[in-house]
């Protein structure tokens, strides 16, 4: 089943199979979770966000331009959905929450400092600007570039070079504090 | 701009890079939602109609497909000229052309179905929609019909069987498809396609 491309998936659910689907989401939920979680801190509304953006990708999978982008199709929507999970959660100013359940598998070799290290990632995260955080992610986690980035935002590259750059200049700030604490 | 990536960000990066956990229930609430929201059979045989798509044909076949196309439209004509016998001979054992009314043909289609609760017939002439266009069942039941008067030209169309099996009429040529389509019957009503 996985072996089968996105573009055959995309054909076979367009002509009425929507089990293939399934193949789809299996393929992308890891990757697209992890953004998800380190956007929005929480596992709950990472899935949230994440189920929604597969959702209306299936609604609208006959307007997907190019089946084997997929993914980067995919992404956008997600990237969207977790914006919109961002204002949404600013309003009602709710705390930024450490995704407990990743914390709770931190390595077994030094689990207090990992624990420790990983809650002031998320905690440095979660006081960067949503557009340089999602900015950081892009380029440095999800590897994407500028170019890929640019489509997938609408922002220009030289925008998004700043964000990247701001933000990094924040984590160095807000982390060297903790490692010289 | 100077390289962002230095130690600091290295660790970041490789902490923010590891794997995350999802509820093991997420893929079913994601596909039961995917199921809710899936659009019914006939929205996508709409699709399949009303959607552009590109295709590529070499001039050989363009010319081949240009004769084909012009062998069938004479045919067709043929067997529709007054005198062919009842001029039903060459549709589809399941269509038959029962007599002309106004510029139409009254079409009578046709399925067996012994085992069937409801059959309908879906088509672009009654914009494949099942709930339009019933078949009624002989007194003995199994053998389905109805009357349709259509305009000349060529029609798709397909059979619905209990409301949710799409059959192509099981003795009718069918329409040409591809990834995205399903296979659905044709009938050319009148002498000459428009």
């Amino acid at each position: 089943m996985t072996d089968r491309s996105d573009a055959v998936l995309i054909s076979q659910v367009l002509n009425g199979n929507a089990d293939a689907y399934g193949a789809l989401v299996a393929r992308y939920r890891e990757r697209y979770a992890r953004f998800a979680v380190h956007m929005l801190g929480e596992r709950e509304d990472a899935e949230e966000a994440l189920q929604d953006a597969f959702v209306r990708a299936y609604r609208s999978l006959a307007q997907c331009a190019d089946p084997a982008r997929f993914d980067a199709w995919l992404f956008r929507i997600l990237a969207n959905r977790c914006r919109t999970a961002g204002a949404r959660r600013a309003r009602r100013s709710r705390t930024f929450v450490r995704d407990e359940v990743a914390l709770g598998e931190a390595s077994a070799e030094h689990p207090a400092e990992r624990r420790e290290w990983r809650e002031e990632i998320h905690r440095a995260l979660e006081r960067l600007e949503p557009d340089q955080r999602e900015a950081f992610l892009l380029k440095h986690v999800e590897d994407l570039s500028y170019e890929e980035m640019s489509a997938l935002t609408g922002a220009g590259i030289s925008a998004l070079k700043m964000r990247v750059k701001r933000a990094c200049e924040r984590l160095r700030t807000l982390l060297g504090e903790v490692q010289h604490a | 701009m100077h390289d962002d990536h230095d130690e600091l960000i290295s660790r970041v990066v490789d902490e923010l890079r590891a794997p995350v956990a999802l509820d093991p229930a997420f893929d079913a609430r994601v596909m039961a939602a995917v199921r809710r929201a899936a659009p019914g059979r006939w929205r996508l045989a709409l699709r399949w109609w009303t959607e552009p798509r590109p295709f590529r044909l070499s001039p050989l076949t363009g010319l081949a497909s240009a004769a084909a196309l012009v062998g069938l439209v004479v045919l067709g004509a043929r067997a529709f000229e007054p005198g062919q016998a009842g001029g039903a001979a060459s549709t589809a054992p399941g269509v038959i052309v029962a007599s002309k009314e106004g510029g139409s043909e009254v079409v009578q289609f046709v399925l067996v179905a012994p085992q069937a609760s409801t059959v309908a017939v879906v088509g672009d002439f009654n914009d494949w929609d099942p709930d339009r266009t019933p078949l009624h069942a002989t007194a003995g039941g199994g053998v389905w019909s109805v009357n349709l008067p259509l305009r000349p030209g060529p029609h798709q169309y397909a059979f619905v069987v209990d409301g949710k099996d799409w059959r192509p009429d099981p003795g009718a040529p069918r329409a040409v498809t591809d990834d995205f389509g399903a296979p659905n019957s044709v009938i050319i009503v009148g002498g000459k396609s428009t």
